[in-house]
Order: structure tokens, then sequence, then C-alpha cells
């Protein structure tokens, strides 16, 4: 197991679990959200590739209303 | 005259003058009716994060379904230039739109825009192709250095954010409108349809409204008085006002026959 850092809350998660894992998990189906890893946006393609490490800091993010 | 007289930004043109916030509103389904009663073809969102007991917040599923409207992301709760290029590259990546509005704002009390840390990312963000629309305070000196790094406009404020106390900045505006040649764009503080068309009239080539519309008993409602006062105040700009005196000038003839018989 490893921590890593999801919308700013610390998560325990599997080794070896991706961008596009963690997604799921949170419920997403990942087509109106941006996935941003360590301030690096990574796209939908490469989601399911990109493998989490320890201390990593993941960001989940949607388009919200805004002036 | 042009008879289309579109709004041209950068490489890009619209037919509407009015551009739309879309904070603030009771739920999406209102805020959406807003917009289509608007005829805005350019609207704001924001970047948050993904919140799954909040799915109504996504708003890019239900936006991207009306037809002709592009995304203008914010880059809000940025408080510095880097911060900024940060958010801007997310939101591109994620709208696929060019349309960036700089937004730094440190300071929660008054919502007042960083004019450094704006001027930066602005620079930043145009050089890599952006179409850069920067919130800024009604600076004239500021607005000029924002065009010549290349901002596709400027925004200069109204008013404070969501203060509601119309165009305080009057003054300075006319300035920047007779020195830019990218559009100005009045953002923020407007309340009510006639100052939007104040602010068209003075020859603002646009205007951004939201807490005006979302605040309103009927926004929907509201969004249409908007378009109609922008489109109207824009007419009058084309069609000249006439110059204004100290002195009445008859609209009828004065020689009357009606003191001949006293």
């Amino acid at each position: 197991m490893l921590t890593i850092v999801l919308n700013g809350k610390p998560e325990t998660v599997a080794e070896g679990s991706t961008v596009a894992d963690m997604l799921a998990a949170a419920g997403s189906d990942g087509r109106t959200v941006a996935t941003v890893l360590n301030d690096h946006v990574v796209r939908p393609p490469e989601r399911s590739a990109a493998v989490l490490r320890e201390g990593d800091r993941m960001e989940i993010l949607v388009f919200a209303g805004g002036g | 005259m042009d008879p289309m007289d579109l709004l041209h930004i950068g490489p890009r043109t619209f037919s509407s003058r009015l551009i739309l916030g879309t904070g603030k509103f009771s739920s999406s389904k209102v805020m959406l009716e807003a917009v289509r009663a608007s005829k805005a073809e350019l609207v704001t969102v924001a970047l948050r994060r993904f919140n799954r007991e909040q799915l109504e917040d996504d708003l890019f599923g239900p936006l991207s379904e009306l037809e002709g409207l592009t995304l203008m992301p914010n880059t809000s709760g940025a408080s510095t230039a880097a911060e900024a290029v940060k958010a801007a590259h997310i939101s591109r990546e994620l709208s696929g739109s060019p349309f960036i509005k700089v937004e730094i704002h440190p300071n929660p009390h008054h919502l007042l825009p960083d004019p450094i840390e704006t001027f930066e990312a602005s620079r930043i963000l145009a050089s890599e192709g952006f179409l850069v629309m920067p919130y800024i305070a009604a600076d004239p000196v500021l607005a000029k250095r924002l065009e010549e790094v290349g901002c596709a406009s400027v925004m200069p404020l109204g008013a404070q954010i969501g203060s509601g106390q119309g165009l305080t900045t009057a003054g300075m505006l006319d300035i920047i409108i007779r020195e830019s040649t990218v559009p100005v764009i009045v953002d923020a503080g407007l309340r009510a349809p006639s100052e939007a068309a104040r602010a068209m009239e003075m020859g603002c080539s646009a205007v951004l409204v939201n807490s005006a519309i979302a605040a309103a008993a009927d926004p929907a409602e509201m969004a249409a008085a908007f378009r109609d006062a922008t489109a109207a105040g824009r007419s009058a700009l084309r069609a000249g006002l006439m110059t204004a005196g100290n002195e009445a000038v008859p609209t009828s003839p004065l020689t009357s026959f009606l003191g001949e018989s006293r």
C-alpha cells in the first residue's frame, strides 16, 4: 500500500494503482474532468498508464460556475 | 456601416456582445436558462475539485450541449502569476478553448485584481498562444501594457466584483476605450441593464455580467434584459449620439400664431 494526496486529502491506495483507477474509484467517468498529477496534466489516453507513487499529489478537476 | 457588426477577439468573431459569468446561480438549470435567454456566445467557468456528492456542479457537459457556445475558463483562486498559468494550462486541456480570463485577486475582502501578477501571467499566456482576457482595475497604463504584450482584449472593472455599484470607473474607462486597439470589455460591478447600455454607448466592445443576472428574482428575464440593453447601447454608439449642450434648442417652431390675438 502507498499513500497519495487526492484533491487535498490523504488516501491509501494499492501498489500499482493508476490515475484511471483513482478516477473510477472517485465515481467519475472521466469525460468531463481534468486529471493532474504533481502539477502535470495527465491527458485521457495517458491515464491508465500513469502509475501512482508514494507521496504523489493528484487532482481531479471539473468546470463549475464562475464569473 | 457593417450590418453584421461582429465582435472580433483575436481571430474569433461573435454576434453577441454580452458575455455571461456562470457563478452564483441557484442551480445549473437556472444558469442554463439564463445563458440561453442571454444569447451569449462566450461564457466563463471556473476550475473546481471534483466532488461526487455535488455532480451537479460539473457544468462542462451541460454547457457543451448548448450550440454556438465558447467557454472562457477563468483563473480564479490563483493569487500568483505561476498559479494562474497552471490553472490556464489545465483549463485548456479540458475546454479545448483558446480563451482564458486571467483573474488574480489575492484579497477576498475587496477582490481587486493584482496588476503585477496579472501582467506577468498575461504576458506568459499570450506568448503561449492563449487568447488572454485579463480582468484588471480601470488603469489605462496597465491596459496599454497588456495590449502590448499580446492580450486579445482588456477587461477593466466597472466596480468591485459582485458589488452592483455600476460604472464607478467611467472616467478611466473613457481613456482606456480611447487608447485601446483591442476590445475593451467591462467586467464586474454592473447591476442594471441601463449600465450595460451606457458602457456600450461609451464605446466598450462588450460587457461581462454575472451577479446582476444570477441574483435577479428571474435570472432568465434579467439575462434577456441585459441582452437587449447591450444591443441597444451598441446601436446607439453606431448611430451617433447627439452633442449635449447647456441651453435649450427648440424642436418646434416658436413663431406661434396663437399669441397674435393678444
